[in-house]
Parts: structure tokens; sequence; C-alpha cells
């Protein structure tokens, strides 16, 4: 009862303020319009350059095939290496490849030789990911055991037939907006009331610290519910991207990210003595839990001290389980591992952020 | 020459005029007085003078240099102190005023002499950060920051809210040695005694110049609203009421530093009691404690009975509190905010709605029931704030300097208030740095350097002290203080 | 010029006394390096592999037996039918598998390689990885050269851009609360009226900021120099130059927003949250620039942590010359000027 009537007034002041209301409507909007466009990773445009001192019937037909494959843009012939390394060195260039004098010769007569594949690996996934391709383009050409092996093998991409880079980011992308909405917002709060020295009249009222944290926490799960449900209807509408799995199950996910954050935010803003620190300290955490939760890079790439870290990052647990339920059609029993966990670190953060809140000082 | 002119000044927000055809003029070396109550448009006139704001009709010109056209000159000449002089909370009070005193392009030693009555009194603390001193100190320091320098126009928007008596009249005495350096003072203050200490006085209203003049006959010219009648003091409570506030051998301590050191006191159901002292004395440390906001470090306390140190979560069910600083929200409307604390304290939605149209009744505020709080002037933001920390009919309301800084009319009305809620059986804890408040209370206590030094009627403390008024009463137990800080 | 002085002594306490920010602000730094530099990586590692064979064949576990030799992959078992392994991925369990069919006309059967595809990028690699792996070691016929980042490590690629994130951020974030604090617990009303010039204030503002982002490059450089071991190639005066240049047009940013915004909260959304996502997204820090669309290149262009990093990855990185970063150099010394006059132009010498 009470509790009603202290979210009214969050909502109150949410709707005062001339700024929240048009960041909660248009932040998910704009994340969700422009974003997709920036992440796709899909590694294209990489400009190859040929250095053919051969001039054989091979790599003639190796500049061929470079010239037709999806993976790179043929970005000319070069007299020598030296050169083609300059346009490499101003960015007009991101690969170069050197076929030696007599290399189609060599090859026929099955003696040792090399063509020469130098990447700008400058930016690691691009330069690595073309020298693979470009590896294997020659080695196919030249190499009759892994053409066999190419031959006789067959690659089936699982729940993303069309290799859509952004179905992978979309879920990312919910879990950002949820994080940065649900994060940031709450930790002004109660450092705000601080400042303005409201929070002293709430102190000798007999509200009890439950009743007042959890006043503090509905408006941000109603937020979030909203950011979610926007979320998904964008990704419809613009993208025309569907969830795979039960959307009940996205919704569960989310709030309990929501119940995570926001409780995070609250128990930052309790501790912090003015706005400037509890938001440094949240942007710290925030990007540290970004950075190791997988939600750009694989985490089973990182060393095993850092991995041990995504035992207790809830965005860890939140990213496996919405990809899962979205893009790879799981259901409630494929994500049950990831389910229990966020919901322990959520709660565990509800709780610190009530008993972090100092009614008698 | 004169030292400030304003010719026909009109100043609108919105639909709201705040200043309408002011004119008046100042000559140089005067203390000028503005004076009216909340919302007559006196800071937006110090504003305007200060090249803060522009008018929108009208010139001014301060110190010979219009406030528009030569705002750098004016800025050169001109002290301005605004209402909510606000210190940089993280630095000390000495480097607060090494700052201040190097904007202005002087230094402390140079400045010194223009502040020493009132900054000696906080100059043992010079290393204590302004964040951490009390109300009133807070102020004294504002003060001597906004008169470290010597300009040739001084402008002060109610320098003395919340400055105790004796700081008070400190700091007039030194007004007064600017006059001799030929240093023009304007000021508004709601004190009447601090107001008959100009030489002239502009009464504004409304946004208008209702009188010019010397201050007696301006007050004996408005006397209805500068001298209301006094409060009938009918009010007594019975005396076989049993306590409601029982206090023993309370202590407060940060550190080695004893901001209440061991008082002892008992309230009686009904009782409308005067908790007085000076700044830094201790008064706010101790109704924290009453109220539940901090534990004491030892000593008992019981609170409508109820022990302050284990019970506090039931205290706040018993009790009303209304800060120092304004804490409704701004940002709610008028019945948003009574709304919400009904709501807290578990009335329901008939009884809120019942209890609103009442409230608004009784305090005239029928059509300002979807105001923003932010928009109201001082004295109804208190005066809401006081109706709303009695909306769930508490056991005792806690008032920590609710007039400060409020005009007399709207402060005879905040009293009458108060009254309403001592009738109705609500013993009132209040602080107070007016005097004539004093008066009004059942019993007061004085407390001097974290002890109660005095404590009684108002009748017996000044047969006891041998003085005309609680003025003198306050003034001869303040003077004996070895510190001003808590 | 001694208001001057004291202004930014006053600006400085304000920064000092705040302990927890402090330590936030020199923490940053030195985590997020560490972290790109040993924690997060693009690598293909330790991918999930299943093997689904129905009969146990010599081809499939000399296969196995490749692959789970290499650091690339790590077996986890064997499914017994395609769906059970499509199941295992499904919930996570495991990132590929690999189903042998035997072909009864030939010694050589086939395989065929099921990917966890929500990922399209390192689905592709993984498969291209393990085709590779499998066929043994065959690929000599190419030497590759991975120019500028012999080691392929990826801190060669974050450094520039965490220096560009890290500096454009704390700046922004400290500089935006800086004046907008003043006015909302009202402050600015004297320094206005006093005699000091709004130039004073807002430069005053910005100069222990500059020492202080200046401090937070020199543990990034530091850093990358000793602990990452990424070697500077440099020319180190024109990285500090540039660096600095960059940092001035972060304060200018974070001043100007600090001007327009009515209070801390706007200040510190607008420029903890706002600029955050174009500072990650568009900057070119995770994403490349390239291969995003038109249009959104256009709004990159307008970012200007993209220039910095560019530069640094060629300065510090490529060890390129002043002449082939003026370029960058200069748009960042343009917009510099074009904030900074901003932020002049908003600061309102009145209240309203």
């Amino acid at each position: 009862m009470v509790l009603k009537y202290l979210i009214q007034k969050e909502f109150l002041q949410i709707r005062r303020n001339a700024f929240l209301p048009r960041l909660i409507v248009m932040f998910p909007i704009i994340i969700m319009c422009v974003m997709p466009w920036v992440m796709s990773m899909e590694v294209k445009n990489i400009v190859a350059i040929v250095v053919d001192n051969d001039h054989s019937t091979l790599s003639r037909q190796l500049t061929g095939a470079i010239e037709s494959s999806n993976y790179f843009v043929f970005g000319g012939q070069k007299g020598s290496y030296k050169e083609a390394l300059a346009n490499v060195e101003t960015g007009k260039a991101d690969l170069v490849l050197v076929i030696p004098a007599h290399y189609g010769r060599d090859v026929a007569l099955h003696r040792p030789t090399q063509v020469l594949v130098a990447a700008n690996a400058v930016n690691g996934t691009k330069g690595s990911m073309g020298a693979a391709y470009m590896s294997q383009i020659v080695t196919a050409k030249t190499n009759p055991s892994l053409e066999a092996m190419q031959h006789g093998a067959e690659t089936l991409l699982l729940y993303n037939k069309h290799q859509n880079y952004k179905l992978y980011m979309i879920p990312a992308l919910f879990a950002l907006v949820m994080m940065l909405m649900t994060g940031f917002l709450p930790t002004l709060n109660i450092v705000g009331e601080k400042e303005t020295g409201t929070i002293e009249q709430i102190n000798v009222t007999p509200v009890s610290k439950w009743t007042f944290i959890l006043s503090k926490l509905i408006p941000y799960w109603l937020i979030a519910l909203f950011v979610i449900t926007a979320c998904l209807l964008l990704a419809w509408g613009v993208y025309g991207l569907t969830p795979a799995g039960p959307v009940w199950l996205i919704y569960v996910l989310a709030m309990l990210l929501a119940l995570f954050f926001s409780s995070f935010g609250l128990v930052v803003s309790n501790y912090s003595s003015n706005m400037q620190q509890a938001i440094f300290v949240m942007w710290f955490f925030i990007v540290c839990i970004m950075l190791l939760s997988g939600l750009f890079t694989p985490v089973r790439s990182m060393p095993d001290w850092a991995y041990l870290t995504t035992y207790v990052n809830p965005m860890h647990y939140f990213i496996d389980a919405i990809r899962t339920v979205y893009v790879r059609g799981g259901n409630f029993a494929s994500v049950r591992s990831q389910l229990w966990p966020l919901l322990a670190i959520g709660s565990l953060m509800a709780v610190w952020a009530v008993k972090s809140y100092k009614k008698n000082g | 020459m004169n030292a400030i002119e304003v010719s026909h000044i009109s100043r609108q927000y919105g639909k709201v005029k705040a200043l309408s055809d002011v004119s008046f003029s100042v000559s140089k070396g005067e203390v000028f007085g503005l004076i009216g109550p909340d919302g007559a448009g006196k800071t937006t006139l110090f504003r305007i003078l200060a090249t803060l704001l522009l008018a929108d009709k009208g010139k001014a010109r301060v110190d010979g240099y219009d406030v528009v056209e030569q705002m750098r000159d004016v800025r050169r000449r001109v002290g301005y102190m605004p209402g909510r002089f606000s210190l940089y909370q993280d630095l000390t009070v000495q480097e607060n005023l090494e700052f201040f005193a190097t904007l202005f392009g002087t230094t402390i030693d140079e400045g010194y002499d223009s502040i020493k009555a009132i900054y000696s009194q906080i100059e043992k603390f010079r290393h204590r950060r302004a964040g951490a001193l009390s109300g009133g100190m807070k102020q004294k320091l504002a003060l001597s920051c906004a008169l470290i320098h010597s300009p040739s126009v001084l402008l002060l928007d109610e320098p003395t809210t919340g400055v105790d008596p004796v700081s008070r009249k400190e700091l007039w005495d030194m007004l007064g040695l600017l006059k001799e350096r030929q240093i023009t003072v304007v000021a508004s203050t709601p004190y009447l005694n601090e107001v008959c200490r100009c030489e002239r006085v502009a009464f504004l209203d409304h946004g208008e110049v209702r009188g010019i003049g010397s201050p007696e006959a301006i007050l004996k010219q408005f006397s209805h609203i500068f001298n209301p009648p006094a409060i009938e003091h009918a009010h007594a409570p019975k005396a076989e009421q049993e306590n409601i506030i029982e206090v023993n051998h309370l202590v407060k301590a940060f550190g080695n530093f004893h901001a209440v050191d061991d008082i002892s006191f008992s309230v009686k159901r009904g009782e409308i009691f005067g908790f007085l002292g000076a700044n830094g004395a201790g008064k706010t440390t101790a109704m924290h404690m009453l109220t539940g906001l901090s534990q004491p470090t030892s000593g008992k306390g019981r609170v409508a009975g109820y022990d302050i140190k284990t019970e506090y979560e039931q205290i706040k069910r018993h009790i009303g509190y209304m800060s120092q600083r304004f804490s409704l929200y701004e940002d709610l409307t008028v019945s948003e905010n009574i709304h919400l604390f009904a709501g807290i304290y578990g009335m329901d939605k008939k009884a809120i709605k019942a209890k609103t149209d009442e409230m608004l009744k009784r305090l005239d505020f029928e059509a300002h029931r979807d105001d923003l709080v932010a928009s109201l002037p001082l004295g109804w933001k208190q005066k809401l704030a006081f109706s709303v920390s009695i909306i769930h009919e508490p056991g005792v309301v806690f008032l920590d300097e609710p007039t400060g800084g409020v005009d007399p009319a709207t402060r005879r009305q905040f009293w009458e208030l108060i009254y309403e809620a001592a009738a109705l059986g609500i013993t009132v804890f209040v602080t107070t740095h007016y005097m004539d408040e004093a008066e009004y209370c059942d019993r007061i206590s004085i407390m001097v350097d974290g002890k109660i030094s005095a404590l009684g009627t108002p009748d017996e403390l000044k047969s006891r002290f041998n003085q005309p008024d609680m003025d003198h009463v306050f003034t001869h137990l303040a003077r004996q203080t070895t510190r001003s800080s808590d | 010029m001694k208001q001057f002085a004291l202004f930014v002594i006053k600006e400085a306490r304000h920064i000092v006394r705040d302990k927890r920010t402090m330590l936030i602000l020199f923490g940053m730094p030195t985590v997020m390096m560490l972290l790109f530099g040993f924690a997060i990586s693009t690598d293909v590692k330790n991918v999930r592999t299943l093997i689904v064979a129905t009969q146990p064949d010599r081809q499939m576990q000399q296969a196995a037996d490749r692959l789970s030799a290499s650091t690339y992959f790590t077996m986890v078992g064997t499914a017994a039918s395609s769906s059970e392994a499509e199941r295992l991925i499904r919930s996570g369990r495991a990132d590929m598998a690999i189903v042998y069919h035997r072909n009864p006309t030939s010694p050589q059967g086939r395989f065929l390689f099921m990917t966890d595809g929500a990922d399209p990028n390192m689905a592709q690699q993984w498969a291209t990885y393990a085709q590779q792996v499998m066929a043994g070691r065959q690929t000599a016929g190419v030497s590759t050269k991975m120019l500028y980042n012999p080691q392929m490590k990826s801190a060669y690629n974050f450094v520039p851009a965490i220096m560009g994130m890290l500096l454009m951020l704390v700046c922004a974030m400290m500089t935006s609360v800086s004046i907008v604090r003043e006015k909302e617990r009202g402050t600015m009303e004297v320094l206005l009226v006093s005699p000091v010039r709004p130039l004073v204030v807002v430069i005053a503002k910005a100069v222990p900021y500059l020492v202080l982002a200046f401090a937070i490059l020199i543990i990034i450089l530091l850093m990358a120099r000793h602990v990452l071991g990424v070697p500077i190639a440099g020319s180190l005066f024109w990285i500090v130059a540039v660096s600095i240049v960059y940092i001035l047009l972060a304060l200018s940013l974070g001043l100007l927003i600090s001007c327009v915004a009515k209070t801390q909260l706007v200040a510190l959304l607008a420029s903890a949250m706002l600029l955050l996502m174009p500072v990650v997204m568009l900057s070119g820090m995770l994403f490349p620039v390239e291969s995003m669309p038109r249009v959104l290149q256009w709004i990159a262009a307008v970012i200007p942590p993209r220039y910095y990093i560019d530069a640094m990855r060629k300065l510090m990185i490529m060890g390129a010359g002043i002449a082939d970063i003026a370029r960058e150099a200069g748009i960042l010394v343009g917009m510099t000027i074009l904030f900074l006059i901003a932020a002049l132009a908003k600061f309102n010498s009145r209240l309203d």
C-alpha cells in the first residue's frame, strides 16, 4: 500500500524531468535502429593486392580466384612488394599476395615453393580472417589433399542459415540497452535524493528499508519491461527478426538482468556521496562486466583466470541464455543452467541494496 | 551621485509578474533595506542589480554603470551574496574564504578586518570542510566570503537566515562600519530588528514598491503586515500529563568532539517546547538522535514511549519531522506531496482525499493544488511542509528552524498552525532563531556548547537572569560560549 | 593570473578530495589495459567440439586426434546422433559437431561440420580451422606474414582504442559535471558576479583535468610498453602531441555538455551513457568502420575518437610519421576549436 504511493512518486519524478522520459523512449529506439548495422562484423571488403612475379597460368588462375571471391575486393596488381606495402600503409589495401617467379612451374614439378600472404593485422579479426581465406584459396588451388578434403566436407551452419550477423548481435544489443538503462538511472537516484536532502524526510518516516528499496527498483523493472518490449518489436519491425524460442523466456531473462543491474545501481548509489562519484564507479563496473561477458568477444578465448570471472558475471549468463533462446531456439530446459545463477546473483544484489541503505546512521 | 538608480524596472516569469515598474535610488554609503513578504520580487531585483538577470523593461545603474550595457564594470564593483549562497562543500573553511578572496582580487589578510566579527567565530574550524559545518555556521562562512572584499556596492539577499541572534547583531554592527568606508549596502531581511538598522527601506509587495522611507515610518505604515498582533498565548498543557520525550545524559561524540554533551530534559505531552541555541551548539545533532536519524554515543532517551537507541523504527511511526532544509519533493505538486506522505503513513484513499481537501482549505491553498512545490514562495512551502509533517497526527512533531527566512506575517500564520496542532494534543519540539517565537513556547531550553544551560518557561528565564526579554536572555547565555560548532 | 592559478588549485582540490573517484580514475586505465591485454581476444581457442560417429573409424579417429592436439579445439565427447549433437549445441554445451559419413564407394568418407552458426563469423572460422587441422600440416605452400603485428596479439589493436575511449569519456564525464554542479549548488551565481571573466572560469576548469588525463595517458603508454609489450614504433613526441590535442577536444566537449545541461543528472547521463555508445560502437574500436553502411560511415566521420584511434594505430603500431596522419591531426585540431567555441558561446554569463 505504502509501496504504491512511493512508486507513484518515482514515476511522477521521472515524468516531470524534461530529459528522462525522452531518454527512456528514444535510447532503445536509436540503439536498435542504428547499432545492428554497426555491429555487423561480417568481414567484407578486404582489399587484396596481388604482386604477380610469375605471370603463369596458375598465377593468373589465382588472381582470377581472388577477383571472383566474395571475401575480397580486388585492389589491382602492383609491380613490386614495396609498392604494394605502401598501399597497405596508407590504408588503401589490407592484404598483399606475392606470387614468386616460376611459381606455376615449381608447383607443377612439385618443387618447394611458397606464395607470401602479407596482411595488415592491426585489426586482428580482419587480418587473421583475410589471411585464412587467402591461404584457403591458394592451397585449394595447389594442394590436392585439402582440395579433396574440402570436396568431401560440408559445413552446416545451424540456426543462422543466412549467416546474418545481425541475428547474432541483436540479443547482445538487448543486453546492452537493458544494462545501460537499468544500471545508470538508479545509480543516480538515491544519491540524488541525498544531494537534495529529501532522503532525510523519508528516513524519519516509518517506511521500511525493503519498501523503500523496492519502490526504487520497481519503476526500473517496469522501464525494463518497456525497453525489452520495444527492442523485440523493433527487431521484428526493422530487421524482420523474431525469437526462435519462447518469448516469455526472453522476458524472464530480461527481468532477471534488470533485477541485477537496478539493484547494483542502488548499491552504488547508497555508498556514494555525490552523483559524479556514483556514475564513475558504476561506469567502471559496467564496462568491466560488458567486456568480460562475451557480448563482443568469445569467452572461451579468454585465459583461465579471466574465464573464472564469468562465473559471477550475470551478463555472461544472460547473453548465453538469450542467444540460446533467441537465436538457437532453446527452451526452458536449455537455459536452466543460466537462469538459476542469474536469479541468485540478482537476488543477492537486491538484498545488498537493502542492507546498504542506512536509515539510522 | 547615487550608488544605485533603478527606474521603471519590470520583469515577468511566464505569466507571473515578479517586478512591475519598480523605481528607487540609493545614495552612496547608505544602508538600504529591501523588505516584503515572500515572493514580493526581492530576489529578482537583486539579480537584476547583480547583472544576473535582464529586466523586461526599465533601466538600472549601479555605481554609475548600466547593468546591461556595462555588465563588466558593474561586476567589478559589486559584491553579491545570493539568498541560497552555496559554498564548496569539499573545500575547507579557509580554502573557501581564500578562493573567494582571490576571486575578488584580494587576500584574507587584507580583508580580514571586514569579516573579523563573523569569521573569528569559525576561524578555529578553518581546516574543517565546509560540508561538515552546521547550517548556521555555513551561513556565517558564506557571509565572510561575500564580505571579504570591499566593493562599492554590496548586495545581500537575506544574509542572516539561520544565523543566531548574537551573531546577527555582530553582523549588522559590521555593516554599520562599512558606511564609514562609503560602501553602499542593499540588504533584505525578514527580521524586524534588522530592518530597523537600515537607514531607509523600500517595501516591496507583489512586485511593486508600496513605500520608501525610514524603517520606523514604513513599519508603522504597514504595521498590519510587519507587526501582526501577537498570538494569544492561551495554550497551556495540563500539568498532570505524562512525559512524551525523556532524555537522560545523552551524548553524541564525533571522535573526541562532543557535539551533544550530556543533556537531560523532558517534554510533556501537548507542550510546545522551544529548543534554542547558538549556531553549532548541537541542536540539530540532538534532534537527529531523537528522531532516529542517528545513534547516540551514550545516554538514554525515550520518545513517545520508545527507546531511541533500539526502537527507533517504532518512534518514526509516532513522530513528524520537518528538517532545516526544505524537504518536500520540489518536482512534485502540492497535492502529490500530500498524497505521498499520507500514503507513507498508511492512510487509505478516502482519508487522504478528505485530509488533502481539508488541509488545502485551511492553508488557503486550493488554487495551488496542482502547482509544483518548486514554484511556491518559501513561507508557503514551510507552511505546507509543516502541515504534511503532522498529516498522520503524530504524538510529537520536530521542527528544525521551520521559519528561517520567512516574513513576519507568514511566520505568524505558521505559529497559528503550531497552536492548532498543539490544541489537538500534538507535542511540538521546535528550534528557532527568532526570539519573539521563543516567547510563544510553553517552555524553552537554551543550549550552549552541547550542554543545556537554561531550561524553563520564558517568564521564569527572564526573571532568573534578570533580563527584559528573551533576546537578552539568549545573548546573555550565548556570550558564555567557548566554541561554536557541532 | 593569480586568480587563474587559484581557480586551478580549487578545481584540483575538488578532484583530490574525492578519493573514490580518484581511485576509479587511475584504476580504470590499469584494469582496462590488463583486461584487453590479457583477458579479451577474438582468437579461435577452445572450441568445444563433438564427434558424431556411428561406428569407430580410422579416418575419423585420426581427425579427432589431430583436433584435440591443437589448441584451437577441445573435444567434449561424442554424440550418438546428429540430432543429439544439435540438441547439445542448442543448449550451449558445444560449439561444433563433426559428423562422419562413410562412403561405401571410396575409402575417403565425408565430413559434415555442424557449427553453431549464431555467430556466423566464428562458425566459418571454426570450420576452416578444423579442415586445415584435419588435413594435417599441408598448408606449407603459403607463408603468412602479419604486418605490423607479428604475434597477432589483440593488444596491438586495442591499445589505441582504449586510449581513444578512456581519454574521451574520462575527460568528458569529469568536465561535464563541473560547471553544471556549480549551477545546481548556487556557487555559479557568485562566480558570475565576480570580476572574473567566463573564459577564465572555463579554462581553469579544464586545466586540472588536462593534467589528470595526461597522467592517464602516461599510465596507458607505460603499461602498453612494459606490461603488454606493445612496441611504440613511432615518435613519442608526436604520440603525446596528438594525444594532448585529443584530450583538449574531449575537455571541450565536456564543457559544452556542461554549459548546455541544466542538471547534473542530465550532464552525467549524457556523458556517461549517451556518449559511451558512439565512442565504443562507431569509432572503429570494436567494429571496423569500413564494413558499416555508408550512412553510418558518415556519422562515424564526426566521431572524434575515430580519428584519434586511427592516428594512434598508425603512429604507435605502424610507426608512421606525422605526415601520414596529418589529415587526422588536422581534423582533431579543427574539432577541438569548434567544440571550444561552441562551449564558450553556450556559456551563459547571466542566469537565464
